[in-house]
């Protein structure tokens, strides 16, 4: 906890374009994301959210347009070093690593600013012992604040979908992100639950005290979250700003909230349970 | 440089068996993702019985050739029937399952009422064309392969294209859950193309066997094997036409080759040489596209299994687990005390191919990575040890090789970073053979094109003799000696391993194994953390190979055979993937047993052969597996015991009983 950097950063992305052979996945797409705030992106499957999400975080290169973190160019970096810069993403089907326990799972977040070291280990030299005991404190402190105690040792292929998201959160508080990429948090889960993590996330976004950018499909989930929020269509950014706003905006509700509409009246909105 | 029109011709006949083995590979990969390393034997027990019909019953050709691929058909059929139950298991343990079949059906031609009664015999033949192209002259079994090979691949090809079987197969392959639910009877379907693959193999042996001596003579060797893997890899497991027409590809240029560099000593190292550089090319550019594609599938199938994992237990169970460790090493301490010489050797030899099996447990159980050519990672070390024994103190020695090796490891496993799963598998194999056959038994070879000696610097590699080192003054000459030695290096080697798998090394290797995206996204290097998996692991095969080369006290290429890797692999996976004492009973099982039932081939393949088939089919834990619960009963019973001893000391058993009985009323 000794190094401190700016908490919050700011990303901006300008005429950003990805396209997989001939198919524009993006095309530029341009957008702001204020420091320390929550911003949502909504969209159609298919819109390029993900694919966004994927360019900002490095798993996809980017055919052109820049994206800045804090005026840093993210595009010189690979996935892995742009943790290091702060980038922390989540992925929608929140896979962790079947074959990994959840402590050791969290305990990767902490391997990724302090390496192990194979000569030390294997010699089990003071300095080393000393760095994984701290390691193991930071994530017992984590497993403990999360409640996830009872599921310290078991392999996270056994767990719940549910449980797992709260893993994957636990994991992003010890990854210290800077800007957070949150891919469908709740997808996956059942609508109580998603209920549930609302406040969850907004306790996330507290503690960690990061620039949040969550990709959803749970408009009222974000529309209660987010204070501003982009809408996506078919790779470009259609609509953007407060849900108010954009409850009026003929584009975006054009483009999602149309169809979104029909949606919540099918399973109703948030207070009451879904079929 | 112009090429006679007949070594191009032998050479496509030669691929014809290559194409007709490939398509047979492809063909049970497409409905099973299963790659059947038993592809050739299936055939050979037909070829066998088919001598035994021709000369020893008399049999007319044509009904001796319906019967015998009748028993191919069936050996096929029953194979599957037998797998079929794996298909929901890590694929390495399938494919090492396929190694234990091809071990069984080879112990079928040994049976008396199918092997015949004269080995050496012509295989039968029934055509007498033969031609000539200028002075060559081609045989009627190579007539027949011309005739027999393209007409059987049409017929598959248009069975394939248009039956409702062959729809069937072709939707399996590109999803088996979603070609079950629209109906298609996927067991029905994967019988049937094992079946096939049975014939194909069958009519490849009738068709190899009259240029052999013997029908027996092993299909499944490695290097023809690895022949036909590159043809079906080369028609990216898929397209049957494609790995026919690269099997003749693959032959003529095995051909070709061999007769522009026909300088005798150097001629098959060179051939050799350049195989496996077209077969590293091909593996990296046809691997990576096709990874691209079917990302998902390779994945998600070469995690291992969570067989060995076990929950935390008691504390009480972990304490006995302990003590039983510690009574075994005691035991194992004290035992060369007691024996002779003969089995003072072999117990060094378990724990050097123990300390082989967990450089495995680190490559293939944790990095899933998996590596059939980890013998030849072996060899360099022993290469070391035979250049550097006289000069370098024993531990140093260790050391060193252990560093030599760790960075040849790591350029093998550059290419794991482009391809993974079978590719790398196939990859490493191609090392392992290319080790044996080039690098180490021949002692100086020309390089093609640039015409440069390269020396491996062993004055002869048959065999070099190579003398055991003192240990900080102690003589290790004696076996005894040297079996305390071997025993203290895997103790030593057991312990590091742990260290890695307790504290923190291990758990990136298996992220990164698990979830690569995720681990890249949790700021693990990836790159870094393969590479860091073939190092680990190259550095205890080193280390290994010094021991090896020591223990046998001569180096020789017949050691580095790459069917011992598949031996190696054979121990990890009965042994329980990913587990630390799996690998030392894995190798326990492998290397000992065999040894203490004797040494006819007969009793090895029992061992190794069934006893393979039957671990994997019915304990999918591995040996692992089945000693941690047997040391949980053993807790279990201890502890009752303990309760049951308190209880009498505090409670008369006439008021514990009448508790219980009450407890049970109410």
């Amino acid at each position: 906890m000794s190094e401190e950097r700016p908490v919050a950063a700011r990303l901006e992305v300008t005429d950003l374009s990805v396209s997989f052979g001939g198919l524009l996945a993006l095309d530029g797409v341009c957008l702001v994301v204020e420091p320390g705030s929550v911003t949502g992106l909504i969209g159609a499957n298919g819109s390029g959210k993900t694919t966004l999400l994927d360019a900002i975080s490095g798993f996809v290169i980017p055919s052109g347009g820049t994206m800045h973190l804090d005026g840093v160019a993210l595009s010189d970096y690979i996935p892995e070093e742009r943790v290091e810069l702060g980038v922390v993403r989540s992925f929608q089907d929140c896979t962790l690593y079947p074959e990994l326990t959840v402590h050791d799972t969290l305990m990767l977040n902490e391997d990724a600013r302090r390496a192990v070291g194979v000569i030390s280990t294997s010699l089990q030299l003071p300095w080393e012992r000393r760095t994984e005991r701290a390691k193991r404190r930071a994530v017992d402190n984590v497993v403990e604040s999360f409640g996830l105690g009872r599921f310290r040792d078991h392999l996270t292929g056994h767990l719940s979908t549910g449980t797992r998201r709260v893993v994957d959160l636990a994991s992003i508080v010890l990854a210290r992100p800077r800007l957070l990429l949150l891919d469908e948090p709740t997808a996956g889960i059942a609508q109580r639950e998603a209920e549930a993590f609302i406040p969850l996330l907004r306790r996330l976004h507290e503690v960690t005290g990061c620039t949040v950018l969550i990709v959803e499909h749970d408009v009222p989930l974000v529309f209660e979250l987010c204070p501003m929020v982009y809408v996506m269509q078919s790779g470009t950014v259609v609509a953007s700003g407060s849900p108010d706003e954009l409850r009026h905006d003929p584009r975006a509700v054009a483009a999602y909230l149309g169809a979104s509409e029909e949606a919540t009246a099918v399973t109703g909105p948030i207070g009451r349970a879904g079929p | 440089m112009s090429v006679p029109i007949s070594v191009v011709v032998e050479g496509a006949i030669l691929g014809l068996n290559y194409g007709l083995l490939a398509m047979g590979l492809t063909l049970v990969y497409r409905t099973s993702r299963v790659v059947n390393f038993a592809q050739g034997q299936l055939g050979v027990v037909a070829a066998v019985f088919m001598v035994k019909l021709y000369y020893d019953f008399g049999f007319y050709y044509l009904a001796a050739l319906v019967i015998a691929l009748a028993l191919a058909a069936a050996a096929g059929a029953g194979s599957e029937l037998l797998l079929r139950r794996l298909y929901g298991r890590p694929r390495v343990q399938v494919m090492v399952a396929t190694i234990g079949l091809s071990q069984v059906l080879y112990l079928l031609t040994v049976l008396p009422f199918i092997r015949p009664k004269k080995l050496f015999r012509p295989f039968p033949v029934p055509i007498h064309l033969t031609f000539h192209i200028g002075s060559f002259l081609f045989a009627p079994g190579q007539v027949l392969t011309l005739i027999v090979a393209p007409v059987v691949t049409v017929a598959l090809a248009l069975f394939v294209r248009y039956s409702s079987w062959g729809l069937a197969m072709r939707a399996m392959s590109e999803n088996s859950d979603s070609a079950r639910l629209s109906g298609v009877w996927v067991r029905r379907v994967s019988t049937m193309a094992w079946t096939i693959a049975g014939v194909l193999s069958a009519v490849t042996a009738f068709l190899a066997s009259p240029s052999q001596t013997s029908a027996l003579t092993q299909v499944l060797s490695p290097d023809l094997l690895l022949l036909a893997l590159l043809a079906a890899l080369l028609g990216g497991m898929f397209s049957l036409p494609v790995a026919f027409v690269a099997g003749i590809g693959v032959g003529i240029v095995q051909e070709v080759l061999g007769w522009n560099i026909n300088s005798p000593s150097t001629g098959t190292a060179t051939v050799e040489l350049i195989l496996f550089v077209l077969l590293q090319g091909a593996l990296l550019l046809r691997g990576a596209s096709l990874q691209g594609r079917r990302r998902g599938v390779e994945r998600a199938s070469w995690t291992t299994g969570t067989a060995s994992f076990r929950p935390v237990g008691e504390a009480f169970r972990l304490k006995v687990g302990n003590a039983g460790v510690v009574l075994a090493l005691v035991a194992c301490t004290a035992l060369p005390l007691f024996v002779g010489v003969g089995r003072s050797f072999l117990m060094s030899q378990i724990c050097i191919y123990a300390v082989i099996a967990l450089s495995l447990t680190v490559l293939i159980g944790w990095a899933g990575q998996v590596s059939l050519g980890q013998v030849a990672f072996v060899a360099v070390g022993a290469d070391v040890a035979t250049h550097f024994s006289q000069s370098v103190p024993l531990l140093p020695l260790l050391l060193l090789a252990g560093v030599i090796t760790a960075a040849v490891s790591v350029l093998v496993g550059l290419t794991a970073l482009r391809i993974r799963g079978l590719y790398l598998a196939v990859s490493t194999l191609a090392f392992a053979l290319f080790m044996q056959t080039s690098v180490l038994s021949t002692s100086c070879w020309t390089v093609p094109f640039v015409h440069r000696r390269i020396c491996s610097g062993l004055p002869n590699p048959e065999s070099t003799l190579v003398s055991r080192p003192s240990l900080f003054g102690l003589s290790l000459s004696s076996e005894r000696a040297f079996a305390w030695f071997s025993l203290g290096v895997l103790v030593v080697s057991v312990l590091i391993v742990r260290l890695w798998r307790d504290h923190g090394v291990a758990r990136r290797l298996i992220a990164v194994r698990d979830n690569e995206e995720g681990a890249a996204a949790a700021g693990i290097p990836v790159m870094r953390t393969k590479l860091l998996a073939f190092a680990l692991s190259g550095f205890i095969a080193g280390y290994a190979g010094v021991c090896l080369a020591l223990a046998t006290e001569r180096f020789s290429t017949a050691t580095f055979d790459p069917t011992v890797s598949l031996l190696v692999v054979s121990m990890v996976v009965i042994g329980g993937l990913d587990s630390v004492p799996g690998a030392v009973l894995g190798a326990l099982y492998l290397v000992g047993l065999p040894a203490i039932f004797g040494t006819t081939s007969t009793t090895q393949f029992l061992t190794s052969g069934i006893g393979l088939l039957a671990f994997i089919l019915y304990l999918p834990g591995g040996m692992a597996g089945v000693m941690h619960r047997g040391g949980d009963l053993v807790a279990d019973a201890l502890s009752r015991g303990l309760d049951r001893w308190r209880t009498n000391e505090e409670v008369p058993p006439s008021a514990a009983v009448g508790d219980a009985v009450s407890e049970a009323q109410a």
